[in-house]
């Protein structure tokens, strides 16, 4: 029950950033708007393509909320990604550039995730094989 | 056992990140700390700045004092602009 609680709420929060995050693309294209995302042209390029991915990811994590059985592979990838997502955060917080924009935004962000990734690790439900033996 | 692994390496990170400040590599986090601006260490307005020098397009070093006499206007700034 928890592993399905995890899966709807980070899935439904990351479908809202990725949805997010795809139309500030056509947004910015708007003559004369003030982005939200201070990036430029390029950036809103990968702005939009996160968001693409996001929504996919999105949707593997709401399929495992209403199969958590059959959705064990989306809670390990899920881990993985908060890991690498953490890891890249970290080495944010050393680089003066986003310290300056950021703070110690992106270590508190990297704490979080990493939290996240072991309540992935550890609700992720037993191999259907094991469970039966 | 893979399941303790990820956790090992999930709390090893997770110590890092929080103890990141304290190390010496977390220092260079105060970056931010050591680009502002310092009273005193180039000078203040009104005073002679040192005789700094710096490569120009072709990567010919120009020295300050080459252009005495002149106006000077410094400028830093990052050229990407994404």
């Amino acid at each position: 029950m928890a592993y399905r609680v995890l899966c709807g709420l980070f899935g439904a929060a990351l479908l809202a950033v990725g949805l997010l995050f795809f139309l500030q693309f056509f947004a910015y294209q708007e003559p004369g708007s003030e982005p939200a995302i201070p990036t430029g042209p390029v950036g809103h390029y990968f702005v939009a393509f996160t968001g693409c991915a996001l929504v996919g990811w999105a949707g593997g994590l709401l399929g495992a909320a209403r199969h958590p059985g059959a959705g064990r592979t989306v809670g390990t990838v899920t881990a993985f990604a908060l890991v690498l997502s953490a890891v890249y955060r970290m080495v944010v917080w050393l680089i003066g550039d986003y310290h300056v924009f950021l703070g110690s935004l992106p270590r508190v962000e990297a704490a979080l995730f990493l939290l996240l990734a072991l309540a992935f690790v550890w609700l992720r439900p037993p191999h259907p094989g094991k469970e039966a033996a | 056992m893979l399941r303790w692994l990820a956790t090992a390496a999930i709390v090893a990170l997770l110590a890092l990140d929080l103890f990141l400040p304290s190390t010496s590599l977390g220092r260079r986090g105060t970056e931010a700390a050591a680009r502002a601006d310092i009273d005193g260490a180039v000078g203040a307005i009104g005073e002679t700045l040192p005789d700094i020098a710096l490569p120009d397009l072709e990567g010919d070093l120009v020295r300050l004092s080459d252009l005495r006499g002149h106006r000077v206007l410094l400028i830093f700034e990052r050229s990407v602009d994404w």
